[in-house]
């Protein structure tokens, strides 16, 4: 892509998050129990949507390295996960703002939070690992398989959880279907913004992630050179 | 599968004649006994649950000092590079690491749980043979994503402080399915109560032997 194009598309995602926001706040009708706190929902949802898409891109290229090892896998397995240890971070501080005044109690453990925080746990071990290889490619083949092994993890989390506490907390489900048509549509409306949000900041990460190990390589060869 | 015999023959022989592991596990597990008992009450007994969290907790952690050990002996005098060289297949490998792993951590739950029989009370003590199916169970899940990341660590600058970061956050599902097990076992509950989630437990223990098989190979070829 052209840097021309970039920009549109950057332009573009920016409009689309105005009117997202719009939406979210003018047009979607007040929720009746919960009051104006609701609003929070259409992006806590999209956040966990967007940071479910970046552990699901971070497993497929952790395969795609383990089989073809080539490193523009690895990069952009590390930005997806980048930003799915963002996203996962967004649906945790909006979970427990709704949650606050909703559920009158921070946190809950309730099984799609522990999921959340366990799936936090996992990602940010990733970097931990990440930080901890000084070679590039036995990095990039350890964090590929963190990446596997975490992301087949997740369905056996979220069924644990279910076992976490006896006593399970109410568990409100504030989506449920009967929605009212006007705030389906804000959902799907912040659905697709925070989708090309993402596929904009793993496009443009991954990038700069490429251009940043490329300098290195320059550096070094420099560094040879010169000594 | 020969070569799977001599790597087990080789570990086994190696710790009998010089049981660092072992001792280290038993010998933090005991201590975690003593130090968990901070947190209960003076005087009251403890509820099944957290019996069952205090046990797990305990094993859990000691398990990491084995689990440590098994691969990060293969680095001093590149030992590793020989293992490599030699005509034994990876899954041959991690088999024999796996096992190994599991033998040692019943070795130090063979002491862990009759100690923490003795510091708890013996309430507990009727449901010592359902204890050890899921004793069983957990290890080959702990043992199986030990191994593996275990193999990950030992090629890390961070060696041995690396791997409960990695571990934990990976096998909180199997603990906390253990954990409830464990206290449901305590409570004398009928095993058709909790049969669902020992078969959760073995397909754990399934997926991640198979993942290991999978990985082992390109971790280890680094």
């Amino acid at each position: 892509m052209s840097i021309k194009k970039d920009q549109i598309v950057v332009i573009v995602a920016a409009l689309l998050f105005c009117s997202a926001i719009y939406t979210v706040f003018v047009y979607a009708p007040t929720e009746r129990v919960m009051g104006p706190i609701q609003k929070i929902f259409y992006f806590h949802l999209s956040s966990a949507l967007v940071a479910f898409l970046s552990f699901f891109t971070a497993f497929v290229s952790g395969v795609l390295f383990l089989i073809r090892k080539d490193l523009k896998w690895d990069v952009v397995g590390v930005a997806s996960v980048e930003i799915g240890l963002v996203f996962t971070t967004l649906v945790l501080i909006t979970g427990v703002l709704w949650g606050r005044p909703v559920w009158n109690t921070w946190w809950t453990w309730d099984p799609r939070l522990t999921t959340s925080l366990i799936l936090w746990f996992i990602y940010a071990s990733y970097f931990i690992l990440r930080s901890s290889v000084e070679r590039q490619d036995k990095r990039a083949v350890f964090c590929a398989v963190l990446a596997i092994v975490g992301f087949v993890d997740v369905p056996i989390v979220f069924l644990s959880a279910r076992l976490w506490r006896t006593i399970h907390p109410v568990v409100i489900r504030a989506g449920s279907i009967d929605m009212a048509p006007a705030m389906i549509t804000t959902l799907l409306v912040s659905l697709g913004t925070f989708t090309l949000l993402w596929a904009l900041l793993l496009y443009h990460r991954t990038r700069t992630l490429t251009m940043a190990g490329r300098v290195k390589n320059l550096e070094k060869r420099l560094d040879g050179g010169i000594l | 599968m020969s070569g799977f015999w001599l790597i087990l023959q080789k570990d086994l022989h190696a710790e009998f004649r010089k049981p660092e592991s072992v001792i280290s596990m038993v010998f933090f597990g005991f201590l975690l006994l003593v130090i968990l008992n901070l947190a209960i009450p003076l005087g009251s007994e403890i509820s099944s649950e957290t019996g069952a969290g205090i046990l797990w907790v305990a094993i859990t952690f000691s398990s990491i000092l084995g689990l440590n050990r098994t691969m990060s002996q293969e680095k001093e005098n590149r030992c590793m590079d020989g293992l490599l060289l030699s005509p034994v297949s990876i899954e041959e490998f991690f088999a024999a690491k796996m096992v190994v792993n599991v033998v040692l951590m019943l070795l130090a739950e063979c002491s862990i749980v009759p100690l923490f029989f003795i510091l708890y009370g013996d309430s507990f003590f009727q449901s010592l043979p359902m204890l050890v199916l899921v004793v069983l169970l957990a290890n080959i899940g702990f043992a199986a994503i030990g191994t593996l990341f275990s193999a990950i660590t030992a090629g890390t600058s961070r060696n041995e402080a690396l791997l409960p970061l990695l571990f934990y956050p990976l096998v909180i599902p199997l603990i906390s399915i253990t954990v409830k097990v464990t206290s449901m076992i305590f409570q004398g509950a009928v095993i058709k109560d909790y049969s669902s989630w020992l078969y959760v437990m073995l397909a754990y223990g399934c997926i991640f032997t198979g993942l290991g098989f999978l990985l082992l190979g390109h971790v280890v070829r680094e």
